[in-house]
């Protein structure tokens, strides 16, 4: 899950800094312009890191800091306070209210990043199109109809990987209020026990999830699937036109 | 009155100017005589910050429209044309006045004149002055970068 961190800080320019500072890691980012909406975001997102500037209108950020210890469900939240004043008195109140660790500006963002690491584990940020190239190895679109291609070797990974991938897809279906699936047998070349398993709990879970489905694949598969007991009865069209007219 | 006389403005000032260009803008600045003239090309952005405590002061960053684009570009990580208009440019330096500001008062804390720092504030115009009155001690000091200058007043007296 991501980390939420918090920014507090009446400057924009520091919220931005800070913001591409962690870009590169799984973050989800928040940002107030002030201790007072500093309180009501941290209560309301529970982050788990709070990087909160000292010099601010409205309520500055030894205030805000003192009553975030206050609350018992916030006064864990690792705090970095962000501070333009280096003088020891300065760093000294900081520290003895229980701040993580402070930054004294002018700093870099990935200044920021080492301090954050000293305190806990940053996770890189996932590759989003390497995800949604993995969600999308099966799947396609051919107008309001999802087609899952199954793959010429269906082997035990690759049922984990179909399942797995199927049960986001119907729940994307759903969202998307579509409710027409092809099942493409087409480039499979070996009919065995798995495939078999797999296109029954794809029938199962469309059946579940209210989705109707076609089976397309070759005649002599076709064949091969009406020598199984368990899909001796599925009907099974041709061409991927015909399964969309069948639907 | 010899307590403010004594500090060395000069020294604070050029480190912290330096500090921060490098560290925020990776841009190097040299220090240039103050009081040259300056051409702001009509437009003219002051950011300000004031001191008060033990001593009582004010600090002044003045840049030009142009090179306050260029200093906000580089803050931001981005191209000049991608700025979104001018609260982000006041934004920007506001906040380095705020850094200078912030590392002046810490070094006038470590001699004993301990002081607040207030949060920043611009004035923009064209051809604009700034004329400080009842100061005990007042000082400018130039700074050059790509091309452009930027100049820093300090206006100080004790405080109560």
């Amino acid at each position: 899950m991501a980390l939420k961190v918090l920014t507090v800080d009446d400057s924009k320019t520091i919220r931005m800094i800070v913001k591409k500072a962690f870009k590169n890691y799984d973050c989800e980012m928040f940002e107030a312009e002030n201790g007072v909406e500093g309180l009501a975001t941290a209560a309301k997102v529970k982050p788990g890191l709070i990087v909160l500037d000292i010099t601010m209108p409205v309520m500055n950020g030894i205030e805000m800091l003192g009553k975030l210890k206050e609350e018992p469900g916030l006064k864990d939240i690792p705090v970095i306070m962000l501070t333009a004043e280096s003088g020891k008195d300065n760093v000294m109140q900081i520290v003895k209210m229980g701040v993580k660790d402070y930054m004294v500006k002018p700093f870099k963002g990935q200044d920021l990043i080492e301090r954050v690491e000293k305190i806990m584990q940053l996770a890189p940020k996932p590759d989003e199109d390497e995800a949604e190239n993995r969600a999308n190895r099966y799947f396609s679109q051919v107008e309001d109809v999802a087609v899952l291609a199954l793959p010429s070797k269906v082997t035990r990974p690759v049922t984990v990987e179909v399942e797995s991938d199927l049960q986001a897809k119907l729940k994307e279906m759903a969202e998307a209020k579509m409710n027409k699936l092809v099942l493409d047998l087409c480039k499979v070349a070996e009919t065995n026990v798995l495939l078999i398993k797999l296109i029954i709990s794809t029938l199962q879970r469309c059946q579940t999830a209210k989705i109707a489905i076609r089976v397309v694949a070759s005649a002599k598969q076709g064949e091969e699937l009406k020598s199984f007991q368990e899909t001796s009865d599925i009907p099974v069209v041709n061409t991927l036109a015909e399964a969309q007219t069948a639907l | 009155m010899s307590e403010i006389n004594s500090l060395d403005l000069n020294e604070f000032i050029t480190n912290a100017v330096s500090d921060v260009f490098d560290t925020m803008l990776s841009m190097e600045v040299e220090s240039v005589a103050a009081g040259q003239p300056e051409n702001y090309n009509g437009g003219h952005i002051v950011g300000t910050v004031s001191l008060a405590g033990k001593i009582l002061g004010n600090l002044n960053l003045h840049v030009g429209e142009e090179f306050a684009m260029q200093i906000t570009a580089a803050m931001l990580g981005m191209e000049m044309d991608e700025i979104d208009g001018s609260e982000e440019i006041h934004d920007v330096i506001g906040e380095l006045c705020n850094m200078i500001g912030g590392d002046l008062k810490s070094r006038l804390c470590d001699y004993g004149l301990t002081c607040e720092l207030s949060i920043p504030s611009i004035t923009t115009g064209k051809e604009l002055k700034i004329e400080p009155r009842g100061w005990d001690r007042r000082e400018e000091y130039g700074f050059s970068s790509n091309q452009h200058t930027a100049r820093v007043e300090v206006f100080m007296k004790i405080g109560n």
